[in-house]
């Protein structure tokens, strides 16, 4: 078991609070490292926000890379990689 | 919304349900119906009823197939063939009622021949499903469309589509060694490169498998294909490039299609309207450089020491010209995020920037390479008016793909996405949207291109642009749909086909 603090049978909701979001441009916001949000003011009536647990957010991003991975294996058993990062920093 | 009660007699439902032979096979509620009348793209929401089907059936064998139609013929009563429901034009909604055929119970696997290199299946199977139960074997089926988790075969059929990975492997029609269809008056037939099941090149006879390719659903219904298995590749590669401006981008494209590299599955291009929409919701976008307004990319598929020595010449053209390679984690999970659009909730904005939810409008076509400068400026142009004059629309960007098969030097798959409002749709929206797409296609025509590269021109709009494209052959198309469709039975009202009754007592 690792020991982050995480104890199975035991919640916490004032662990579980997102960070304070840091705005990314005019209509972006991030609160989780490179986990960007529209910025909630602009989702209006339409896209009711919700308070969601930070596992929760963890969650559905292990989700998108576990689904990323299974596209990988769809077609190919391996990826050849370039070997580089970016040729400009963002 | 009101719906109207089943048109259908009890009598044909009773000889509907001795067909079918088992409970929950013919469906008359209105969810089953409702649910199969619209497919993903902007759906005039506010007639919804007319689009609804009078009975849906769930048949299991060719056999029932034929007695549906024979009956349907008997009955004059029009039949819809519908498998995913996953297409972005209208070929599976059903314009006139009638018994909407599901072929979603026929997704049998009947036979993996390995020495032959062949699968045989039922129409209603999906790919993804195919490729899991084929991998232990070693093999695949590489028909990649953005629907790949959710569409089927016989939609993949009904609309020769299109393949992310065309290039490498071929597109629908060219992995469809051959097919069982019945006929719109209910014969059962099955066609391919001559008469052979397995035989990929055949000079015998005439090539009827192209005939019914892409027919949505106005020539038959498919209940059987035999199809291509090919190696598992090795490995992939994939490598995006940034550009300063779209005609560097575009020069690159060309240079990387024309590359005669073996493995090339596709490369694609998106233009600063797209990178501009990537930017503002998308992960991998947002922290992209501002000068950023275009991007070229390049996938290969084999064998490791092909692609590995293959990937060397990518890199190389993608920065040839001043492209800036966008860095291995992007690189490989962009590529594996190209089936996205199926599987995102979509949104856009309006003037204000406030995030609405729209549908999805996807035009294509399919346009030589050196009309794809004009034809981004003259897409946007026109999309730009409808945006400025109704609050529905919300231009998404255009990409460009290599189109042909094993060949994608050439032609390409353009497209422009663009967002529809549909909670605000009104008939005079619905009007705009369709005026906006018979633009973008005439404009298609007028730089030598083909309406649509795999979603079909069966939607209002560019439907009726198909007569003006297919010219002196339009008289052919007509005679050989009323040849095998004497009474409209099949999918009426679709591409204009109703010109091939004019004189004649029908369904319509």
């Amino acid at each position: 078991m690792s020991d982050d603090g995480f104890r199975p049978g035991r919640y916490r909701r004032q662990d579980e609070s997102p960070p304070p979001p840091q705005r990314v441009t005019d209509e972006v916001i991030m609160r989780f490292e490179h986990v960007y949000e529209v910025d909630p003011a602009l989702m209006g009536r339409h896209f009711a926000q919700q308070d969601m647990p930070a596992w929760d957010t963890r969650r559905i991003v292990a989700a998108r890379w576990d689904h990323l991975d299974d596209v990988h294996r769809e077609f190919a058993d391996g990826i050849t990689l370039a070997g580089e990062g970016p040729d400009v920093e963002g | 919304m009101t719906l109207a009660a089943t048109t259908i007699d009890e009598g044909v439902l009773d000889e509907l349900r001795a067909i079918l032979g088992e409970d929950g096979a013919v469906l008359t509620g209105a969810a089953a119906r409702l649910n199969r009348a619209r497919v993903p793209a902007p759906f005039p929401v506010h007639r919804w009823a007319q689009y609804v089907p009078d009975v849906v059936v769930l048949p299991r064998s060719a056999q029932q197939v034929s007695e549906i139609i024979k009956l349907a013929n008997r009955q004059r009563i029009p039949v819809v063939p519908r498998a995913g429901g996953t297409g972005l034009a209208d070929g599976a909604v059903p314009l006139r009622g009638g018994i909407l055929l599901d072929v979603k119970r026929m997704d049998q696997i009947k036979e993996i021949d390995l020495a032959d290199r062949t699968v045989t299946v039922g129409p209603g199977i999906n790919m993804q499903t195919l490729n899991r139960r084929l991998k232990p074997h070693g093999v695949m089926y590489p028909d990649d469309p953005a629907s790949y988790a959710c569409s089927l075969v016989g939609g993949r059929i009904g609309t020769s589509g299109f393949s992310l990975l065309g290039a490498r492997y071929g597109h629908t029609r060219d992995l469809v060694i051959s097919f069982e269809i019945v006929l719109p008056t209910g014969e059962i037939i099955e066609v391919g490169d001559g008469g052979a099941r397995k035989v990929r090149k055949s000079s015998t006879g005439y090539h009827l498998k192209q005939l019914f390719m892409g027919h949505q659903g106005t020539l038959g219904v498919v209940t059987e294909a035999t199809l291509e298995l090919v190696p598992r590749a090795e490995t992939e590669f994939a490598a995006f490039f940034l550009f300063e401006d779209y005609d560097t981008a575009y020069r690159t494209f060309g240079e990387i299609a024309r590359s005669g590299l073996a493995t090339l599955a596709g490369v694609v291009i998106f233009d600063p309207e797209k990178v501009a929409y990537l930017r503002r919701d998308d992960e991998a976008y947002l922290s992209q450089p501002a000068w950023v307004h275009a991007v070229t990319a390049a996938a290969l598929y084999g064998t490791k020491v092909e692609v590995q020595a293959a990937s060397k010449v990518i890199m190389a053209l993608g920065r040839r010209l001043g492209g800036k390679y966008i860095g291995d984690e992007i690189s490989s999970g962009d590529w594996a995020a190209r089936h996205d659009r199926y599987a995102n909730p979509l949104h856009g904005r309006t003037s204000d920037g406030r995030v609405v939810p729209m549908s999805w409008h996807c035009e294509d076509a399919a346009l030589p390479y050196s009309q794809l400068p004009a034809i981004q400026r003259e897409w946007h142009a026109i999309a730009a008016r409808y945006v400025s004059e109704y609050e529905i629309f919300d231009d998404w960007g255009m990409f460009a793909y290599t189109n042909g098969a094993h060949k994608p030097w050439a032609d390409v798959l353009v497209e422009i996405d663009m967002g529809l409002w549909e909670e605000r749709l009104d008939e005079a929206g619905w009007r705009a949207f369709v005026s906006l797409k018979r633009e973008i296609g005439q404009a298609t025509l007028a730089h030598g291109g083909s309406l649509t590269a795999c979603h079909g021109s069966t939607r209002e709009g560019d439907a009726e642009l198909v007569p003006v494209e297919m010219g002196a052959s339009w008289e052919v198309v007509k005679q050989i749909k009323r040849t095998l469709d004497p009474l409209n039975i099949l999918n009426p009202g679709k591409q204009m086909l109703d010109e091939a009754y004019t004189d004649q007592e029908t369904t319509a």
